[in-house]
């Protein structure tokens, strides 16, 4: 897939958002500043924003969901909430929490129903066709092209959501929850869609509960509460820091282990968040022994 | 329910309520199906036309009328879509007593099943003349026609009593069960049909 | 999934025609009766709708729909055959019961004519799938958002459809009572149907999402996955209807009868 590389760099500014009907902001004064390419996780208890903070990278917050919005989002240097959600969709993808209410539900077959975007955007039917095999290809759900969507397990349907929002060849991919309401069979197979994605070239932003996946996956681990931005650091300082319980992140297991053994990665002066990780890190305090 | 910036007339419809026309078409079908079921002498298969009404306005009650009898039309009862001004008529009264302020308490939202039941009456009478000669097919409604003809009145008057019959309560019925489901939606929910093009600034 | 609509694929010709034409048929078949002020007109009609439904496959099909209307029609004839005001020449008796000429025919025309609109619908919706149906109206200039709002109707009921048969059986099983006399069956309908619709509700918000980030309010002209329903038969075929209807027209205004 042809992508624009040299710009396509994601600033956030001072990020406010409040919702219709409340009177809370949902988002405050977010800022940060995200490479091309990179897998962003973002984690944080219930209600701490993370669903707001990707619907308005996505451009839902404000042009869908209105509300009062300050500060601005630039993604290759358009501002996102300047750009109608028609055209920003060819930029930014987002695949939400239940798979069951992304199916238009106006197509018969799973390869209709991946076309849906692209018919909408206006691509040439050759075109179409090749995309659309692509993204079947690549989150290997080929073989149901002539099922209907709705018969298909909570999985293949998430993965074909996936590859909906993959056919329109986006830049940036947001994932709210991807697998929450997966069971643990149709969790691995999005997951491993997931690392697909990633390895494609795609910047990724995934909001997700399991940690040992966010801290295997992520380049950089967003932090949120109460709407604010607590950290923005690599999985490993992340997770190595001691105020975690007060924002209701459970830390990966790995991680919890070596923290018991006050065993730190003396490069990096954090806990090892991986198997692997902990795996060099004893063997190396093996050796030394 | 109302308000937000939005007309009451306004053909720019968002696209949470183009979803939801086939959500209340779908709901309009399960009360057929559960009265159906429960053998309820009641049609109550417009709660969803009257629900669309009800949260976002007269014109998208309209729509949902039509599409839904047209729809009925295409895939069982061909006749069925000419009844399709019956639910327009009620997609629109709904709209514009909801809007009026008629589903605020239980007690307007009675009257404006009142209302709401004789417009139904007004419209499907003479199409019940047209097509069927003026009955029904509701036992008790067509009785009463039986009776009113063998009482020598005229079949308009005939016909429009037998609606009633039929209609009346079942309107009713299903303005209350609206009113119901719309006191148990939240109001973020609600604002989402209603919600008009603007955004407030929180910039210094 | 069960599909609501009746439509089937059986490779026939009118399966092969335009959604467009079996319309067209539709609305001369409607129409022409009532510009030629005949019933003979609608019995032919209903006559070419059964010919066509027959070398269609599909005349097995229709029984469902003709049997919805059968029970009200039954009741027009009973009705009409003993209390039609005018009613004065008896042609037979059930019992003290006196059926008379005069609302036995005024029940036949009424007969005539649903049967007349019921066959050619059927040649319609028996045989056009309904989302081709919509798309060429969206080629035609109909706005790809209702478009959407139709197709997806068919879709969406059966979908609903599902979950209300879950829900009846979880209420059941919970102990509630959803037979015997009025008043019980009556307090059961709110608890039934009130999460589906609830939830369907609910939902709507997150489809909108979805719909709205796959470019569903695109301004640029759409593009077609699947090629137009359509065949070589269809414009000679449209055009000749269109001279009968204009024939029809003529024929009356010219008033040779």
């Amino acid at each position: 897939m042809a992508m624009s590389t040299e710009h396509s760099k994601i600033i956030v500014e001072n990020l406010k958002y409040k919702y219709l009907a409340t009177d809370f902001l949902a988002l405050d004064g977010i800022s940060f500043s995200v490479e091309q390419g990179e897998f962003i996780g973002i984690i944080g208890k219930n209600e701490s924003g993370k669903s707001t903070l990707c619907q308005a990278i996505a451009g839902l917050v404000p042009n869908f969901h209105k509300g009062a919005y300050g500060g601005r989002i630039l993604i290759d240097g358009l501002e996102v909430k300047n750009v109608e959600l028609s055209e920003l969709c060819k930029k930014v993808g987002i695949v939400f929490q239940n798979p069951f209410n992304q199916v238009t539900g106006s197509k018969l077959t799973v390869y209709e129903e991946i076309a849906f975007g692209l018919e909408n955007t206006g691509i040439e039917k050759q075109e179409m066709i090749r995309r659309i095999d692509d993204a079947m290809e690549l989150l290997d759900i080929a073989k149901y092209k002539d099922r209907n969507p709705f018969d298909l397990s909570g999985g293949q349907m998430q993965r074909m959501a996936i590859a909906s929002i993959i056919a329109m060849q986006p830049e940036v991919i947001v994932l709210d929850e991807p697998t929450s309401q997966l069971d643990p069979q149709g969790r691995e197979e999005v997951y491993q869609a997931v690392q697909k994605l990633s390895k494609k070239g795609i910047t990724i932003f995934m909001v997700e509960h399991n940690m040992e996946k966010i801290a295997s996956y992520s380049d950089r681990v967003l932090l949120l509460d109460g709407g604010r931005l607590i950290d923005f650091d690599t999985p490993q300082r992340i997770f190595s820091r001691e105020d975690l319980d007060t924002y209701g992140v459970e830390v990966p297991a790995f991680t919890r282990i070596c923290k018991e053994l006050n065993l730190k990665n003396p490069g990096t002066g954090c806990y090892p968040v991986t198997l692997e990780e902990a795996y060099d890190l004893l063997s190396k305090e093996k050796r030394e022994m | 329910m109302s308000k937000n910036g939005k007309s009451l007339w306004s053909m720019k419809f968002n696209t949470a309520t183009l979803v939801l026309i086939p959500a209340a078409i779908g709901i309009n079908y399960l009360g057929k199906l559960f009265a159906g079921a429960l053998k309820l002498p009641l049609w109550l298969d417009s709660i969803g036309t009257c629900l669309a009404a009800m949260l976002a306005g007269p014109i998208a009650g309209a729509i949902c009328g039509a599409a839904n009898n047209i729809i009925y039309g295409l895939t069982m009862d061909p006749i069925s879509t000419v009844y399709a001004l019956t639910n327009i008529a009620i997609g629109l009264a709904v709209g514009i007593l909801s809007y009026k302020g008629f589903m605020k308490n239980i007690k307007l939202s009675l009257l404006t099943a009142i209302i709401v039941g004789f417009v139904a009456v007004v419209v499907s009478t003479p199409l019940n003349v047209i097509f069927w000669g003026g009955t029904t097919g509701n036992i008790w409604g067509d009785a009463v026609y039986a009776w009113a003809l063998a009482q020598n009145m005229p079949v308009f008057l005939a016909s429009f009593l037998d609606e009633v019959i039929v209609d009346l309560p079942d309107k009713i019925a299903v303005i209350l069960i609206v009113f119901g489901i719309g006191k148990g939606l939240p109001k973020s929910l609600i604002a989402l049909y209603q919600s008009g093009d603007t955004i407030e600034s929180l910039d210094d | 999934m069960k599909s609501i609509s009746l439509y089937e694929e059986k490779g026939s010709l009118l399966n092969k025609l335009a959604p467009e034409s079996k319309i067209l048929y539709i609305i001369i078949a409607l129409l022409l009766p009532v510009i030629m002020g005949s019933r003979w007109v609608s019995i032919g009609f209903i006559a070419v709708s059964f010919f066509l439904l027959l070398i269609s496959k599909v005349l097995r099909k229709t029984v469902p729909i003709l049997s919805i209307s059968g029970f009200v029609l039954l009741t027009v004839v009973i009705i009409q055959g003993i209390f039609r005001a005018g009613n004065v020449t008896p042609v037979f008796a059930v019992g003290p019961v006196s059926f008379y000429k005069e609302g036995l025919m005024f029940a036949f025309e009424i007969v005539v004519n649903v049967l007349n609109i019921l066959l050619s619908f059927c040649v319609l919706i028996l045989t056009a799938k309904p989302s081709d149906i919509v798309e060429n109206f969206v080629r035609k200039g109909f706005s790809p958002r209702f478009g959407y709002v139709f197709i997806s109707v068919f879709q969406i009921v059966p979908q609903m459809t599902e979950t209300m048969s879950t829900i009846t059986d979880a209420q059941r099983s919970r102990g509630m009572e959803t037979e015997g006399n009025l008043l019980v069956r009556i307090k059961a309908f709110g608890p039934l149907i009130s999460p589906v619709v609830m939830s369907s509700l609910i939902n709507t918000r997150e489809r909108a999402l979805a719909l709205e980030v796959r470019g569903f309010n695109a301004r640029n002209k759409k593009t077609f996955l699947n090629d137009e329903k359509k065949c070589g038969a269809d414009k000679y075929i449209q055009l000749g209807m269109l001279a009968m209807l204009i024939a029809g027209i003529v024929w009356r205004v010219a008033g040779w009868r």
